[in-house]
């Protein structure tokens, strides 16, 4: 599948929507809201509500996250915001700061 | 960092503002403004509906919105176009369908028209009405001369007024000779957002 991909020195300030996954590398500000993966790469920074089935940081991201599947907060990366998902990973190093919401 | 190209994937739309230092490739659906300072290719399935700045244009698919391309512009036989344009190089194979001018002399003073609108948008409002003002306007001399550029940078701003369909584009002749008849046809095509913007006010 022909997924989308933000390369590291774009900058894109409105809403993404789609059917496939997308990985970040640059910045987005506004609203991603698809209905695959999102993956937010190291050096990648997203102001921004995330919507997506997995949602996996390793970036910067300011916004709320809701992910239907798995949230994934990688060594190193940086979130400010509510988080929502029926699973979220912390690995060692992520910092993070806001609500947690995993339906219980 | 392993550079990797940007693309935007044939289920994914971007309404918005996308900027960037490296090329672009487009194979979804993008509405807004797209400024590059590389290369952006539209892809086959691509429709960009935007005012688009960069250095060089590749479109394969459908764009409708202004163009300034600061190196060149290649439209591929598959491609549907409709805006005005302003680069040092254009490229048209057979089978393209464009509407819009062209102009091939100052591309800084063509980008600043460009730049200039897309401040004063607020008076989008009133975009097809000067469009309207500008329709009996005479079809520009045919020498590129310094007047030439100066009239498009003054008078070409307001009169582009986008479709209401990428599909207008197809029943556009291929070759654009006609700019009086091409004039008379852009009030009626005015897209539904802009009619919405009129019947607010």
């Amino acid at each position: 599948m022909a997924n989308t991909v933000i390369g590291s020195s774009i900058v894109i300030d409105g809403e993404i929507s789609g059917e496939e996954g997308i990985t970040v590398l640059g910045t987005v500000k506004g609203k991603i809201a698809v209905a695959q993966s999102v993956l937010v790469e190291s050096g990648a920074t997203v102001e921004a509500d995330i919507e997506g089935q997995t949602v996996t940081v390793a970036g910067k991201v300011t916004g709320n996250v809701t992910a239907r599947e798995k949230l994934e907060l990688r060594a190193e990366s940086k979130m400010v915001g509510n988080a929502k998902a029926p699973r979220i990973v912390f690995a060692d190093g992520a910092t993070f700061k806001g609500n947690v919401d995993m339906d219980v | 960092m392993a550079e990797r190209e940007t693309v935007i994937g044939a289920e994914t739309r971007i309404s918005g503002e996308i900027r960037g230092e490296e090329d672009l490739v487009i194979k979804g659906h993008v509405d807004g403004k797209i400024q590059l300072s590389q290369m952006l290719t539209v892809d086959k399935n691509g429709i960009v509906q935007a005012d688009v700045d960069v250095r060089q244009l590749v479109v394969a698919g459908t764009l409708v919105g202004n163009i300034v391309a600061s190196e060149s512009v290649r439209f591929l036989a598959t491609a549907r176009v409709v805006g005005d344009l302003a680069s040092p190089r254009v490229i048209m194979e057979a089978g393209a369908a464009y509407r819009g001018r062209v102009d091939m002399g100052d591309v800084d003073a063509a980008r600043a028209a460009v730049a200039s609108r897309s401040v004063a948008q607020p008076a989008s409002s009133s975009r097809s009405v000067s469009a309207e003002a500008t329709r009996e306007r005479p079809a520009p001399p045919r020498v590129a001369q310094p007047p030439r550029t100066a009239a498009f940078a003054t008078k070409a701003a307001p009169k582009f007024v986008a479709p209401a369909s990428p599909r207008a584009a197809e029943v556009a002749p291929a070759v654009p000779p006609a700019f009086p008849r091409m004039a008379g046809t852009v009030g009626s095509a005015a897209p539904a957002w802009a009619k919405k913007k009129i019947r607010r006010r």
